[in-house]
C-alpha cells in the first residue's frame, strides 16, 4: 500500500438507501483529491468512513498505512478534518477554540500561525457567535489543521460562501498544497474541482463513474467544444433544427447546447441552418467542455439539479 | 514526530472542566437561571409568607347588630382559645371577605351562627372552625352551668418540631431538589441534544480526545455548579432567614450526592430520547413541569386526593423531598423512608442503565 489513502471496496447502506456501493480509491501523498458529485451521491458517507466517523458494512481503508480497526487514536492524531457543519460553543472565540483543540494532539502548529494563515487575526477574540459564514469556514479550515496533520479532509468547504469567501478559502487550500500535505474533498462545484484538484472521482448513486485529472475527465468525452446559442427567454424545440444540423442539439433554460470535437466546421453549418430556418436567437459562443459536461455525458443529470 | 505520546487524559479532564466552567459563565441566562433565580425565589417567598413562626389563625366576627349575653359568652370563649379574633361591622367584615383576606368567618343567622370558611384557604380555616366549635361548647355550658368540657390543646409544628412551618423553612430543600432537576434536564440533558444535534460531538470525535474525558469533564462542571448553588442556598437561608440545617451534615451532603446523581443519569437518558431540540423541548417539559408543580417544592401536596399523592410519590423528586425535608427541618435519619428511597434508587438505577445503553454520540 504505497497511497496515504487507501480504500477497496466501500459500501453502505443505511435503512432507506444504498448510499455507499462499492468505492475504490487511492490518494498518493501531498495529493489533492475531489469526489465530485451531486447532493446524496454519497461523498460525506464515503468521506465520513475514511475518517472513521461511520463504520462501514463492508471495505477495506488504508491511511498512512493504519487501519481504523487497530490505529484508531493513532490515525486521529495524524489527521485533520472539517465536517460540512462545523459546530463549536457559541462563546468560545477562535483563539480559545484553537488553542483547546490543539491540546488534544502530540503535535501542535501554533495559534498565531494559524490565525494568521486563515486571516482571522482581527477576529481572534470574538465569540464564534459573531463570526461570519466564511470566517467560521476558515476557522473550521484551521481547526482541520491544528495538528499538523499529514492528511486533511474537508467535506464541501465552500458549501453557502459568496465568491470572495470562497477565493480566499481556495488560497488556504493552496498553501495546504505547498506544505506537502494529502488533502481529500468534496465538492459538488465543477471550478472548484478544477481548480484545487490533482485527480477526480465524479460519484453518483454511491457509485464512481469515472477519476482522473480534470483534463483528462474532459478529454474522455471526446468532445473538446460546445457551441452554444442564446435566446431571449426560454430555447425553442431544437429538434427541426437538429435534424437540418445533422448534430445532436440540447435545450437547457435559454440555451442551446451543440457539442462538437470540430468546432471551426460546425459553426459555419450552424449558421447556414440558422439562414434556412429564419432562427430569432440572441448570441452565438464557443467554449471549452467542462467538468459539469463530464457530468451531464455521464449522469444525464446536471450537477446542481 | 512522535504521534504515540498522546495527552495525559487527566491533564486534558482537568483542561474539559476549566473550558466547561469558562464558557459556562459567559453565559448571563445560565447564571441567572442556575444562581440567582433560587435566591430570588427563596428571598421573595420568604418575605412574602414570613411569619416568624407557625401561621395565625385568624377568626373574623361578624359584630352583631344587638349584642346578647350569648353572644358576649362566645366571644369571652373564643378569646380564651389560640384563635385571634377580629370583630368588624358588617359592611367591613364583607369587604374584607370578598378581597380574599379572611381564613374564617364567624356571622349570626337568626337565632344561632354560621361558619364561613374561605374555600382557597380551607387548610387554616378548618383548623379555626374546630376551635371556635369548641369555644361555643364552652361558651353553652357556661350559660348552662354545666360543667365545662376540656378544650384539647391545640400545637402547630413541623414534624420534627425543630423549625415550626416557617415557609423559608420549607422552601429550602424544595428549591435545592428544583436545582438539581433543572441541572438534569437541561443543564445535563438538553445540552447533550444540542450538542449531538449541532455535530459538535462529531467534531470531537475526530480528534484524538477520549470520549470518556470529555463527559466526565462536562458532568463534574454540572456537579460543581451544583455545589455553588446549594451552598449559595444554605449561606442566604442562614444569613436571610436564621434557618439552617436540624439533621446531619453528613446525612444532607449524602442526600445531594444521590439526588445529583439520579438527575444526572435522567438527563442523560432523556436525551437519548430525542434527536433534535425540538422534540427534547416537548419530551423534558412533560417530565419537568408535573414533577415542579406536584412534588411539593414549592407547597405540599397534603390536601390532594390520595391517588395523586401516591402517584406523584413514584417520581423520584416528591420521596426526595420528604426525605431531604425531613433530615434538613426536622432532623431526623433516614428511618422511616426506604420505600422513598428505594423509588429514587430504582429511578437512578433505571436512567443510568438507558442512559447507558442507548447514548449516542452522532
Amino acid at each position: 500500500m504505497s497511497g496515504q489513502i487507501v480504500v477497496r471496496g466501500l459500501r453502505k447502506e443505511f435503512p432507506k438507501v444504498l448510499a455507499v456501493a462499492g468505492v475504490d480509491l487511492d490518494v498518493a501523498a501531498g495529493e489533492v483529491f475531489g469526489l465530485l458529485g451531486p447532493n446524496g451521491a454519497g461523498k460525506t458517507t464515503t468521506l465520513e468512513m475514511i475518517e472513521g466517523l461511520t463504520v462501514p458494512d463492508a471495505g477495506e481503508i488504508g491511511i498512512c498505512g493504519l487501519n481504523w480497526r487497530q490505529h484508531a487514536p493513532e490515525i486521529r492524531a495524524r489527521i485533520g478534518v472539517q465536517l460540512q457543519a462545523t459546530s463549536l460553543y457559541n462563546k468560545i472565540t477562535p483563539r480559545e477554540a484553537l488553542d483547546l483543540f490543539g491540546s488534544y494532539y502530540p503535535k501542535r502548529r501554533s495559534t498565531e500561525g494559524l490565525l494568521e494563515l486563515v486571516q482571522l487575526k482581527d477576529k481572534a477574540d470574538a465569540y464564534h457567535v459573531t463570526l461570519s459564514g466564511g470566517q467560521a469556514q476558515r476557522l473550521a479550515l484551521a481547526l482541520a489543521l491544528v495538528n499538523d496533520p499529514e492528511v486533511v479532509f474537508l467535506d464541501e468547504p465552500t458549501a453557502g460562501l459568496d465568491p470572495q469567501g470562497r477565493r480566499s478559502l481556495w488560497e488556504v487550500v493552496g498553501a495546504m498544497k505547498t506544505e506537502g500535505r494529502t488533502t481529500m474533498l468534496t465538492t459538488h462545484y465543477m471550478d472548484e474541482a478544477e481548480a484545487l484538484c490533482d485527480r477526480l472521482a465524479i460519484l453518483d448513486h454511491g457509485k464512481i463513474l469515472r477519476s482522473g485529472t480534470p483534463a483528462e475527465l474532459i478529454a474522455s468525452l471526446g468532445i473538446p467544444s460546445v457551441v452554444e446559442l442564446t435566446f431571449d427567454g426560454a430555447a425553442p424545440d431544437p429538434s427541426a433544427f437538429a435534424a437540418r444540423l445533422g448534430s445532436p442539439v440540447e435545450a437547457r433554460g435559454d440555451v442551446w447546447e451543440i457539442p462538437t470535437p470540430d468546432p471551426k466546421t460546425l459553426l459555419p453549418r450552424v449558421f447556414t441552418t440558422i439562414e434556412s430556418e429564419s432562427l430569432e436567437y440572441n448570441q452565438v459562443h464557443v467554449r471549452r467542455a467542462t467538468l459539469e459536461d463530464v457530468f451531464l455525458h455521464l449522469t444525464g443529470r446536471s450537477l446542481r439539479e | 514526530m512522535d504521534h504515540s505520546s498522546l495527552p495525559s487524559p487527566f491533564r486534558l479532564l482537568w483542561q474539559q472542566f476549566r473550558i466547561e466552567w469558562r464558557l459556562y459563565a459567559r453565559d448571563r441566562g445560565a447564571m441567572f437561571w442556575t444562581f440567582l433565580f433560587p435566591l430570588l425565589m427563596l428571598f421573595g417567598f420568604g418575605v412574602i409568607f414570613r411569619s416568624g413562626g407557625p401561621p395565625a389563625l385568624t377568626l373574623v366576627r361578624v359584630a352583631p347588630a344587638r349584642e346578647t349575653e350569648r353572644d358576649r359568652a362566645f366571644l369571652k370563649a373564643l378569646e380564651e382559645s389560640r384563635l385571634k379574633i377580629t370583630t368588624l361591622p358588617a359592611p367591613q367584615a364583607e369587604e374584607r371577605w370578598s378581597k380574599g383576606g379572611t381564613m374564617a368567618q364567624l356571622e349570626s343567622v337568626g337565632n344561632g351562627y354560621r361558619l364561613r370558611l374561605n374555600s382557597y384557604l380551607l387548610v387554616q380555616g378548618q383548623v379555626a372552625a374546630q376551635a371556635a366549635s369548641q369555644a361555643f361548647l364552652v361558651a353553652q355550658a357556661r350559660l348552662n352551668g354545666s360543667p365545662e368540657p376540656d378544650r384539647i390543646p391545640l400545637v402547630i409544628e413541623s414534624p420534627g418540631h425543630a423549625h415550626s412551618a416557617n415557609y423559608a423553612a420549607f422552601l429550602v430543600p424544595g428549591l435545592i431538589g428544583l436545582n438539581l432537576l433543572t441541572m438534569g434536564l437541561f443543564s445535563v440533558g438538553m445540552v447533550t441534544v444540542a450538542y449531538r444535534e449541532k455535530g459538535k460531538f462529531r467534531r470531537l470525535a475526530v480528534t484524538p480526545l477520549p470520549k470518556w474525558v470529555f463527559l466526565l469533564g462536562q458532568i463534574l462542571q454540572r456537579v460543581t455548579v451544583v455545589v455553588v448553588q446549594t451552598v449559595l442556598l444554605l449561606l442566604a437561608a442562614r444569613l436571610g432567614f436564621h434557618i439552617v440545617n436540624q439533621g446531619s451534615n453528613l446525612l444532607l451532603a449524602g442526600l445531594i450526592v444521590l439526588g445529583t446523581a439520579t438527575f444526572l443519569a435522567m438527563g442523560f437518558a432523556l436525551s437519548s430520547l430525542a434527536s433534535t431540540i425540538e422534540t427534547y423541548g416537548p419530551i423534558s417539559n412533560l417530565v419537568f413541569f408535573p414533577m415542579m408543580l406536584l412534588s411539593g417544592v414549592y407547597f405540599g401536596l397534603d390536601s390532594a386526593p390520595r391517588w395523586m399523592q401516591n402517584a406523584v410519590f413514584l417520581l423520584p423528586l416528591s420521596p426526595y423531598l420528604r426525605v431531604l425535608r425531613a433530615v434538613f427541618n426536622d432532623g431526623a435519619t433516614l428511618a422511616g423512608h426506604g420505600a422513598g428511597l428505594a423509588v429514587i434508587g430504582a429511578w437512578a438505577i433505571l436512567s443510568f442503565a438507558l442512559a447507558v445503553k442507548r447514548f449516542r454520540w452522532v
